[in-house]
């Protein structure tokens, strides 16, 4: 089976601006699969240029196999798209948005009109259905935009950040119903700024920035990748930092207890206890604390962040063992 | 072409402007009334009959014309453009509908809207004075082909504008005075043989004329041409307007492929 979405040397140039610079990206058939950047990376880009909103400029891009522009009627018809603008027809009730929609796809009118209904029921505001677009609240607009996506029933649904702007309960309604979309075998695109929402609900996520993907892995992965804070309580409390090995990217003092930066600190531990003990301290308390995958984000975007230290832990995590990937974390 | 997806858009975009007579069809009914009060009625009694027929009967063709071709050119730019303008046309820009059968609803939609209005038209026209068909199968032909060929046009339009007072502009500055020069209110018999020719450059010229032709039995066109031509004159005509219509429609389904004015 060819991947949901297979794209190589993917371009796209707004005058001097390049939206997509060379975006190589796969999503597996199946897969939940998240799309972070910061804002312009040029996310809804590359989703448009799957639907056919946008003109690459170059390279390639494949949806089940098929490419966007030669087989753009068999690529459409396998997407479902939650866009992130609102770009819903205002002329009609939104039943029968839903209706024209799915007729669109080539679905009978009486099918059309069942599926509708079942959609806007799925997303809850079935009760509004006589109601034009206008009249809908915010939330009640991002959940009408995803029953859209779900008339037609696609293989591929894409939510172009689908919990922008709204309450919590809707986004935990959305969360189990995409879940549930996911678990009946649609793969799932997301691009989301809210970093909690891609790991609770992505198999892999890929960050991009400035059209170029930086990283690609499962959320866990991505945090392993960032450094990690061992903080021990020592008797005696030491009045200046410690000296550390190599391994230390760095430590301070506070609270009694002294926080060392390391890569991996379920790896470092140990090294750092030893060293710490060959120092005359008793180690009384250890805690590990992992990066949350926000601070890997802003890492990995921010631009004068750039490190060494990034690089190697890069290198790092694309060897690893399994072994490490079932180690705990917290307190040890 | 004429898949269960076209047929779906199809059929959104008749009942768009079925569901608000009121905006759709009420306007050129009480233009019409106007005109032939007007021109037929008040004008009319002071004219003499041109080609042996009643002033206001002379000019019902080209009243017909006149609003079949600015509604199916005004529906079908409006819809390409307000879907543009509030991005609800990647709804169908989005679907699996190929690019002809896309165009083959929107064009069929403006199409059948330019017709009704033209119905609405002669039905006025009926109230002022009685109406005989002459030649009905070529009437039905050539209103359908140009009733398409401004609905093509139409979506050239919706393309090109980028607010909707370049739609009001394409309206109001270009259909408009080709309408008015297009023989509607005159015969080409009584003008200068110069004015004549240059009337000829004239595409309204050849519509006012045929839909004259099919509705009266009467053309201009016959009268000018050489006896050996007369035949053929009428056909001619159609046949021409038959195939620059296919050609804008064949333009239409280029733009959409190529996304000119639709996708970045
Ligand atoms: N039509 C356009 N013309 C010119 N530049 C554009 C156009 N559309 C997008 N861009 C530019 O392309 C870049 C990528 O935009 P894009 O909308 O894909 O970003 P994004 O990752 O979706 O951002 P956000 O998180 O804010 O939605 C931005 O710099 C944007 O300004
Ligand atoms: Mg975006």
């Amino acid at each position: 089976m060819p991947p949901a979405i297979e794209t190589a040397d993917l371009r796209k140039e707004y005058g001097d601006l390049r939206a997509l610079d060379g975006l190589e990206l796969t999503v597996e058939e199946g897969e939940f699969f998240g799309l972070l950047g910061p804002n312009g990376a040029g996310k809804t880009t590359f989703i448009n240029v799957l639907v056919g909103l946008v003109r690459k400029t170059g390279g390639e891009a494949r949806v089940f196999g098929n490419d966007v522009e030669a087989d753009y009627r068999r690529v459409r018809d396998a997407i479902g798209l939650a866009p992130q603008e609102f770009n819903v027809d205002r002329f009609f009730p939104i039943r029968e948005v839903l209706i024209h929609k799915a007729g669109y796809h080539g679905i009978p009118t009486d099918e059309a009109a069942e599926r509708a209904d079942e959609a806007l029921k799925r997303v809850g505001i079935y009760d509004k259905r006589e109601e034009r677009f206008d009249w809908l609240s915010g939330g009640m607009k991002r959940r009408l935009l995803l029953a859209r996506a779900l008339v037609t029933d696609p293989d591929l649904l894409i939510l172009d950040e689908p919990t922008a702007g709204v309450d919590v309960q809707l986004r935990r309604d959305l969360w189990e119903l995409v879940t549930e979309l996911n678990e009946e075998g649609t793969t799932v695109l997301l691009t989301t700024h809210y970093i909690e929402e891609a790991e609770r609900l992505c198999d892999r996520v890929a960050i991009v920035n400035e059209g170029r993907k930086i990283a690609v892995a499962t959320p866990e992965e991505l945090k392993r990748r960032g450094t990690d804070t061992v903080s021990v309580a020592l008797e005696p409390t030491p009045a200046t930092a410690p000296a550390l090995g190599p391994y230390a990217h760095g430590s301070a003092l506070s609270g009694g207890r002294l926080d060392v930066r390391v890569d991996d600190g379920s790896r470092i531990a140990p090294q750092l206890l030893r060293d710490l003990e060959a120092d005359g301290y008793e180690i009384t308390d250890l805690e590990i604390s992992r990066t949350s995958l926000e601070e890997v984000f802003v890492e990995l975007t921010g631009r004068d962040d750039r490190t060494v230290t990034r690089s190697t832990a890069e290198e790092r995590s694309n060897e690893e063992s399994t072994a490490e990937r079932g180690q705990p974390e917290g307190v040890v | 072409m004429w898949t269960v997806g076209s047929r779906a858009l199809f059929r959104r975009e008749l009942l768009r402007f079925l569901r608000r007579p009121k905006n759709t069809f009420m306007p050129p009914a009480i233009t019409n009334v106007l005109y032939f009060a007007v021109f037929g009625v008040i004008l009319g009694g002071r004219i003499d009959e041109i080609a042996g027929f009643e002033y206001i009967l002379f000019i019902l063709p080209g009243l017909i014309v006149l609003g079949t071709i600015s509604n199916a050119f005004e529906n079908a730019s409006f819809s390409i453009f307000h879907g543009r303008w509030n991005e609800y046309i990647h709804e169908t820009l989005t679907s699996p509908l190929s690019y002809a059968e896309m165009i083959a609803a929107y064009v069929g939609a403006s199409a059948v809207r330019g017709l009704i209005v033209g119905l609405i038209i002669a039905a006025v026209g009926r109230l002022f004075v009685p109406i005989s068909v002459a030649n009905a199968a070529f009437l039905v032909a050539t209103m359908v082909v140009i009733a398409a060929l401004f609905a093509g046009l139409g979506i050239v339009g919706g393309l090109l504008a980028r607010d909707f007072d370049d739609l009001t502009v394409m309206n109001q500055f270009v259909l408009r005075p080709l309408v008015f020069f297009g023989a509607v209110f005159y015969s080409l018999t009584i003008l200068p043989t110069t004015w004549q020719y240059v009337s000829l450059l004239n595409p309204m010229v050849y519509m006012v004329d045929g839909v004259r032709y099919g509705l009266l039995g009467y053309s201009d066109f016959l009268e000018l041409a050489p006896a050996a031509y007369a035949e053929i004159v009428p056909l001619a005509s159609l046949a021409v307007l038959a195939t620059l219509t296919a050609l804008v429609v064949a333009l239409d389904v280029y733009l959409f492929k190529i996304g000119f004015g639709l996708s970045d």
